[in-house]
């Protein structure tokens, strides 16, 4: 005998009902891992070999509700707070739009534990050579006879006793299989842990690919969607008769919910009652109109000094002087509707509500600008 | 013939005749009490329910045939018992052609002035819809006569050839099926809201109509064997059984669901007001009662494998999914009336009636040839499956 490793003991039996007559007496008198191998699955055999259940059915249920959720967290993440992206008007945490992905994802975690989980874990793969295929008894197992195998899976085992009670309970012929020689350096291990290794180096190229994104915004690998051949804004169509990418609104139309403005003159606004209370929303919806509508000429303060003044030729109006912080709020409404000299109408970005809201804001700066002692607060 | 344990004690039956004569009192009365359009609004949904259920097992019966399964084989003699239920609402589908005033607004001549409906009208139209049920009906007698009389008197002739017929009309069934069970959806259903219009509504009511059909033989076989009947068949037939239960309510959700999420999606107005009617004020915990008990409980319960394979458990579990099919057709249809969640005399006598009506029906059934297809040439083979 070589000083190799035992991996297990074999006998050969002549049938089925031989082999299931001597496995629960084995069973009774060897403390050791059993394992058959038979030319047809034979039913009844896993209970007698005392197999455990197998844990892929549980690896699987957690895996697929691991699944699920990481799906959601990662949805509620990307599209709710990372880059918040209003879609189609629905809200950011919509889980509606979240429930196919995530049902794809529960999907895959789920397969790939099933498959990875049996073949990785259960089945102990990458093997490159299991010890049975160079035994002499996996040929005739092949052919018509069954073989039981005590297994020493690394433990010491008493060869001689089990070769003995394998003949005892009906094996025609015993054999003693060895464990392979070691591998070189392409063991199985050496493959794992290259896989291992490439989805670490994945899993961090990904981290860094989104840091360096988002703290240098101008690495940009992914520009298809700003490079899509499309109409942008003012740009020249030769498809429409006019030349023109942008379309009027069909004759006779409004958009809808709203409301056509036919005031002419900034005179006859002064009569506009707002119809916004100042509630803390609306104040701090006109806040963010202005921020993003008016402050690049208005100034964040409403006083109209900003950078862009001299580029820009005309002198944005002070909001927050005398003579406007006097104009009734129906006029102020008319400037942002249509505009006033060198100034653009708003009517397009921003809706009735906003306008409103963002009138009310002006009042505030103008507020702040003349702040009393008592505005401060304690 | 040597008496069987369990066989057709009289006394039950008795009860149940007496059982059903309540519930027709009631809903006499309930007509008299709350009118004709609430009525007619049970009468669709229970006829159905039993439709669904008989339709549903005789889908079970031509699947095996087309599939050739052999597991089934022994099983299958509860299916066909129940698909005689497609005889029997034939009768409940045509007094419910009375309902047509009522409940489907499409039949009303100012309805045309909806160019929407008016544009449905070639298939919209009294004549037209009273000669699909007819055709509907007849199908589904020819396609109960071939495969189901004929396997019942295979039992005495043990006539191989009876199989050979089978698998050749069962594929021409799956077409018959097919169209039939759309148009059940789009004319009972869905025409109820003419503007309504959803590609994927025969595919729902499909999956909850098979669905149906196999609660309804899961509860049947092990009632039976609970009664000492069908005694030869096993664990694993149940495991098959419940792996059907299994895969049909996730496909049923992932359809519901998908239907849901495009109409949510769009938002158009003209799809997505059938969803709101039945989402608005009490109808919300009812679709979310449906989540729960037609998708999520079902699911969880029959995940393990052993809860495929233990009959109480799988019993209480196919009950919970036949009431889910009923609580989803209420769901369908009752938004119509326009009051809100029902449940009084009218429903309770309803109930009473259909359930007990049914029983007795399904109870002389399971008197019809022999428990198991006795004269199949495979039924041993479907004996000996495992796992
Ligand atoms: C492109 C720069 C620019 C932007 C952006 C801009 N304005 Fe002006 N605004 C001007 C100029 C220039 C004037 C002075 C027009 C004049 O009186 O000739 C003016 C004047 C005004 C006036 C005074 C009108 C009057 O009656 O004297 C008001 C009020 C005003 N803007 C409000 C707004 C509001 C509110 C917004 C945001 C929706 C806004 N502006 C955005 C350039 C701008």
């Amino acid at each position: 005998m070589s000083d190799r490793k035992i991996f297990s003991v074999v006998g050969i039996f002549d049938s089925a009902q031989h082999l299931m007559n001597a496995i629960p007496d084995i069973r009774k008198r060897v403390n050791a891992p059993l394992e058959a191998y038979t030319p047809y699955p034979v039913e009844g055999l896993d209970k007698l070999l005392g197999h455990r259940k197998s844990p892929v059915g549980g690896m699987v249920l957690v895996m697929g509700i691991i699944g699920a959720l990481s799906a959601l967290g990662f949805e509620l993440w990307t599209s709710g707070r990372d880059y918040p992206q209003v879609t189609a008007g629905k809200p950011l945490f919509s889980w509606e739009a979240f429930v196919p992905i995530m049902f794809e994802v529960t999907v895959l975690f789920a397969a790939f534990t099933a498959g990875l989980g049996m073949l990785l874990l259960l089945n102990r793969l990458p093997m490159f050579r299991h010890p049975m295929l160079r035994s002499s008894s996996l040929p005739l197992v092949t052919r018509d006879r069954f073989a039981l195998a005590v297994e020493a899976r690394g433990a010491e085992i008493d060869v001689e006793k089990i070769t003995r009670l394998l003949q005892e309970f009906g094996a025609k012929s015993v054999e003693v299989v060895e464990e392979p020689a070691p591998a070189g350096v392409a063991s199985p291990k050496f493959f794992l842990r290259t896989l291992t290794a490439i989805g670490i180096v994945c899993i961090l190229a990904g981290f860094i690919t989104y840091w360096t994104m988002k703290l240098f915004p101008i690495v940009k690998p992914m520009v298809h969607m700003l490079d899509q051949p499309r109409l942008n804004p003012q740009s020249p169509s030769r498809y429409f008769s006019d030349g023109s990418g942008m379309r009027m609104p069909v004759s006779g139309t409004v958009a809808r919910g709203s409301v056509p403005y036919t005031i002419r003159n900034q005179e006859l606004a002064g009569d506009l009652v707002n119809p916004l209370y100042r509630t803390e929303t609306v104040l701090r919806q006109g806040r963010q109109a202005y921020m993003n509508n008016c402050s690049v000429c208005h100034g964040v303060l409403g006083d109209g000094k900003t950078s862009l003044t001299k580029a820009y030729g005309a002198k944005p109006a002070n909001l927050v002087s005398q003579s406007i912080a006097g104009l009734p709020d129906g006029k102020l409404y008319h400037v942002i509707v249509a505009g006033k000299n060198a100034m653009a109408s708003y009517s397009a970005e921003l809706g009735e509500d906003e306008r409103w809201a963002t009138v009310h804001y002006l009042r505030v700066l103008q507020r702040a600008a003349n702040a009393r002692d008592e505005d401060i607060p304690k | 013939m040597n008496k069987q344990p369990g066989v057709r004690g009289m006394g039950a039956d008795r009860k149940l005749i007496v059982l059903a004569g309540a519930g027709l009192v009631g809903i006499v009365v309930s007509w008299i009490v709350s009118g004709g359009e609430r009525f007619w609004a049970n009468w669709i949904l229970w006829f159905l329910f039993l439709l669904t259920i008989g339709l549903g097992s005789l889908f079970i019966v031509a699947l095996e045939h087309v599939v050739g399964a052999r597991w089934s084989i022994p099983l299958r003699r509860v299916p066909e018992r129940l698909s005689s239920l497609v005889l029997i609402v034939a009768p409940i589908a045509l007094l419910a052609l009375l309902s047509l005033d009522s409940l489907y607004s499409w039949t009303s001549p100012e309805a045309l002035a909806n160019p929407i409906i008016a544009g449905k009208r070639p298939w919209l139209n009294v004549p037209f819809f009273i000669a699909r049920v007819i055709a509907c009906l007849l199908l589904w007698g020819l396609a109960w006569w071939i495969l189901v009389r004929g396997s019942i008197k295979q039992d005495k002739t043990r006539d191989a050839r009876f199989n050979l017929r089978a698998r050749r009309f069962a594929p021409l069934f799956m077409i018959i099926f097919g169209i039939t069970i759309t148009i059940v959806a789009f004319d009972w259903i869905s025409s109820m809201e003419p503007e309504w219009y959803s590609d994927i509504f025969g595919v729902y009511i499909f999956a909850g109509t098979f669905l149906a059909g196999l609660a309804a033989t899961t509860l049947a076989l092990l009632y039976l064997q609970s009664r000492g009947r069908l005694k030869d068949i096993t664990r694993d037939h149940m495991y098959n059984l419940g792996g059907f239960l299994f895969a049909f309510t996730v496909f049923w959700s992932y359809i519901g669901f998908a239907q849901y999420m495009l109409m949510w999606y769009a938002n158009i107005p003209e799809e997505v007001f059938w969803y709101q009617e039945r989402i608005e004020g009490a109808w919300g915990p009812i679709l979310l009662g449906l989540a729960v008990f037609h998708f999520l409980v079902p699911f969880f319960l029959l995940i393990p494998r052993d809860a495929k394979r233990d009959p109480r458990f799988l019993f209480w579990t196919a009950a919970i999914m036949l009431f889910s099919h009923w609580l989803d057709l209420y769901w369908m249809i009752f938004p119509v009336l326009d009051l809100g969640p029902l449940f009084g005399l009218p429903e309770i006598s309803f109930s009473i009636l259909f359930v007990s009506a049914a029983l007795l029906w399904i109870r002389f059934s399971m008197t019809r040839g022999a428990d198991m297809p006795a004269g199949d040439p495979l039924l041993s083979e479907g004996l000996e499956f495992r796992l």
